[in-house]
């Protein structure tokens, strides 16, 4: 005879094997769970030579990364984003910013922006369509070397939200420069202010070494509680600022959109340093040096594009730009546990 | 809408190349994850994608995709439908999701490496809608075997197969590492986008999703075409990527590259697709034998590929054609024999009827496979099954990890394997094309073991059957059994009805 307790296991509906919670899986779970068999598997993350390169590349700057915990499935993104959900999701985003620009363009808001603001827009906005596309690379490459499926897809999705500002950030420029002057939209030019420009330099400095970060932990860290706060809080916040005093609602629309993008990467890269640290406290010193390490390049780099602010028809004051920013950073960072 | 059609503005959208100065290009770009093939930085950057998607567009048509996809399954989950479908059909399903959905999973980290590594922004743009569409790839593939999971708990190896060392699993493994996982993001684009996407997953999910339709297996179906429709767009990185090779003269690298991939896609395809469409499928819904299939959709394709860019057909294409007509057919045979070494049930399919199909759509079939099944039925039917089941283990090829197999006819082949000594150790090969890929570059197969390497060496305890079972992760209710309990072995000629 089946004791009651055999009979409700039996009635149960059955999970995946590999998942060895009691509760059921949520639809998240179980499109999400374990799906980096390869981490850590035994002799070599891939079934090959274990020395060939990219066997080497994953056994040092993963496996081997001083940003460890003994078992990365348990973390969960709060969102809980599926390729399904995401795209229902971003759909209904691209739709609204979509009304957006079809409403300020109905009453002609290109040619109502001023010269000035727009030749503004030309050295500090236009080029960030290379900065961002840096971004994108990072997040992608953090992505590839995740130790888990539930870390690597949500920098899928964050590496997307990159791309999606970078093409709104195309559009704008290609349509201001139809009711403006043409050489808005040439992209040698543009290139030439990102490789040239001395206000971008520090921040193509610190972007470029930060490609170079391979280090899965110190890519993650730099990233997402440096590089990525101290930029989004430039390029979303203080640009909606400064573009709403200077007739530009449109742009400070999208701006505000844009940074709901960034509100979940925050969110879920705070809750991914507090899983770190709950699971190896040592973590957080480890993550503190990271961020001690990329923050003077980053702060120089906001430094970097500051006085730009100042030079727009309504101007906001460089040092008024890197405080609020400074400010920002700070805030997230303690927000993640982290003291300053 | 915006005023602005997409090709106003597209182009600004995927320019950002530039030339680094705080940082060198080969530390951005390490040949191990970016091999340049001594190809210059700029000349990447008119990497051209001939189709072309924006960001808006993309959330929104599949989101479209996804919203359908998920109805259909969700529709079918009300009925009753998987338990009136053939014995046979399950089997293939079964073993298409532990083949294929961690593989499409792991595809978006090939992407993610194009994404990153690729040497143009527009590159790396479409690698990034690539990334997502492989996200999408496996998880939808892990969602539809988890809705079935009451059924049988084979479907759970939707999920376990790659956390193990079942040999087939060995195989994937090896290959999909070696063309995409554990690759460089250039020959990615060759090896996986090129010539495994443009030409294979066709027949996959093509040939399948026809296959399926017939069956009335309409979820799978829905599921693969629509999975397809992603496959044609991002496969198309392969196309501009080629391009730029042949405009450097970088021809002969680009042809090895091009020829070790086809070889292993055909390897696994016909381990796959090969038993699925020849034997597994049930033979009223067989749209076109897995040759007739592979001729219209694989070498048709390749063809018009080779002669469109100007690349060679690769050297072994004579071996290539000549196993179209058994290579499948002597795998099927060696699956059916060790069934319980892989996680689905495969269908001998070999009833009277059976035969005669085969022997219809592969002239000479009966003298060189039906005298096999010939004997194996006559067990089956005396009840001496265990005479149909293994007690040793064939020697595994050390490219492919397959079962080596060779028609035994010394006069016309070579029947032994190939080896090869190297940095003293004997490697076996099933035929020339693997141990020619294993010579392109040894460092990068030589120190892995095959799961008989690992056998010989002490590694699988206890040596034995069972022990092997085991360390493949194989447990009873999941080890392959016949899929029909064996009433293919009891049909009479030109009877329906099993009569024992």
């Amino acid at each position: 005879m089946a004791t009651r307790a055999q009979r409700v296991r039996r009635r149960r509906r059955p999970t995946w094997s590999l998942f060895t919670e009691r509760r059921k899986p949520s639809e998240y779970e179980v499109v999400t769970h374990k799906f980096h068999y390869h981490f850590r598997r035994e002799p070599a993350p891939f079934e090959l030579d274990p020395n060939m390169p990219v066997n080497r590349w994953y056994l040092k700057y993963r496996e081997g990364s001083p940003f460890q915990v003994d078992d990365w499935e348990k973390f969960r993104d709060p969102d809980r984003l599926t390729y399904r959900t995401y795209t229902e999701r971003q759909r209904e985003r691209e739709i609204y910013v979509d009304n957006l620009i079809d409403e300020f363009e109905q009453n002609d808001h290109y040619a109502h922006l001023s010269r000035e603001w727009v030749q503004l827009l030309e050295r500090l906005y236009v080029p960030s369509r290379f900065s961002g596309h840096v971004l994108q690379m990072v997040a992608l490459y953090v992505a590839q070397m995740a130790p888990s499926s539930y870390i690597t897809n949500a920098f899928y999705f964050q590496g997307a939200n990159e791309l999606r500002r970078v093409q709104r950030t195309a559009y704008l420029t290609k349509a201001i420069s139809l009711d403006h002057y043409p050489e808005l939209a040439d992209s040698d030019r543009t290139r030439r202010t990102w490789e040239e420009e001395e206000h971008w330099q520090p921040m193509r400095e610190l972007l470029e070494k930060l490609l170079i970060a391979y280090d899965w932990g110190e890519a993650f860290v730099a990233l997402n509680l440096v590089v990525k706060p101290a930029y989004d809080a430039l390029f979303n916040g203080q640009l909606a600022g400064l573009a709403r005093q200077n007739g530009d609602e449109l742009l400070a629309l999208m701006a505000d959109d844009f940074d709901l993008d960034s509100q979940w990467t925050r969110r879920f890269t705070r809750a991914l340093v507090e899983y770190a640290v709950e699971h190896r406290p040592e973590n957080r010193g480890l993550v503190q040096e990271w961020v001690e390490k990329w923050t003077p390049l980053a702060r120089r780099a906001v430094a970097g594009l500051a006085p730009l602010f100042a030079q727009a028809p309504q101007p906001v004051a460089a040092e008024a730009v890197v405080q609020a920013v400074e400010q920002q950073v700070q805030a997230f960072q303690n927000e993640c546990g982290l003291a300053s | 809408m915006p005023k602005l059609e997409r090709s106003e503005w597209y182009d600004l959208a995927r320019d950002m190349n530039w030339h680094f100065k705080y940082v060198k290009e080969e530390e951005v770009f390490p040949e191990e994850l970016s091999n340049s093939y001594g190809i210059p930085t700029e000349a990447w950057w008119t990497w051209d994608e001939p189709y072309k998607v924006t960001y808006r567009e993309y959330v929104r048509n599949q989101s479209v995709k996804d919203t359908s996809v998920y109805s259909v399954k969700a529709a079918i989950a009300r009925s009753e439908l998987f338990k009136h479908v053939d014995p046979g059909w399950k089997s293939a399903i079964i073993a298409h999701y532990g083949a294929i959905a961690i593989p499409e999973y792991l595809a978006s980290i090939g992407e993610a490496r194009m994404a990153r590594f690729g040497r143009a922004a527009a590159w790396r743009n479409m690698a990034l809608y690539g990334t997502l569409d492989e996200t999408r790839h496996g998880q939808i593939q892990v969602f539809f075997p988890y809705g079935l999971l009451e059924h049988t708990p084979q479907f759970d190896w939707a999920l376990k197969t790659f956390h193990t060392n079942e040999w087939g699993a060995i195989a994937a493994r090896h290959l999909f590492d070696d063309m995409f996982t554990a690759n460089d993001a250039v020959s990615t684009a060759i090896q996986l986008t090129f010539v495994f996407e443009t030409g294979f997953t066709n027949l996959q999910f093509l040939g399948m999703a026809a296959d399926a339709m017939h069956v009335g297996d309409v979820e799978f179906g829905a599921l693969i075409s629509s999975i397809q429709t992603d496959e044609a767009r991002h496969a198309q990185q392969g196309e501009p990527t080629l391009k730029i090779f042949l405009q450097h003269g970088k021809k002969e690298e680009v042809q090895r590259l091009i020829d070790i991939m086809f070889w292993r896609s055909w390897r696994i395809f016909a381990l796959l697709t090969g038993l699925s469409m020849d034997y597994y499928t049930p033979m009223e819904y067989r749209s076109m034998s897995f040759k007739e299939f592979m001729e219209e959709w694989i070498i048709k394709q390749f063809m018009d590929q080779f002669r469109d860019f100007g690349t060679d057909f690769p050297w072994y294409w004579d071996i290539f054609l000549d196993e179209l007509d058994w290579y499948h057919h002597a795998i099927h045979l060696g699956v059916w024999f060790w069934r319980p070494t892989v996680w689905w049930n495969p269908d001998a399919g070999v009833s009277p009827e059976e035969r005669e199909w085969l022997e219809a759509k592969y002239p000479g079939w009966n003298d060189n496979f039906g005298v096999w099944w010939d004997t194996i039925t006559e067990n089956v039917r005396r009840g001496e099954i265990e005479k149909t089941l293994p007690q040793t283990f064939p020697v595994v090829c050390n490219i492919c990890q397959i079962p080596i197999v060779t028609p035994a006819d010394p006069k016309k082949r070579h029947v032994a394997p190939y080896t090869l000594d190297y940095e003293g150790r004997r490697y076996q090969f099933c035929s020339e094309p693997c141990k020619w890929i294993f010579e392109t570059n040894p460092a990068r197969y030589a120190g892995h073991m095959s799961i008989i390497d690992r056998f010989l060496a002490g590694h699988i305890q206890p040596p034995t059957v069972e022990g092997a079972l085991a360390y493949m992760g194989l447990t009873p209710d999941v080890m392959g059994k016949d899929a029909t309990d064996y009433a293919w072995a009891f049909e009479q000629d030109g009877a329906e009805s099993a009569a024992a």
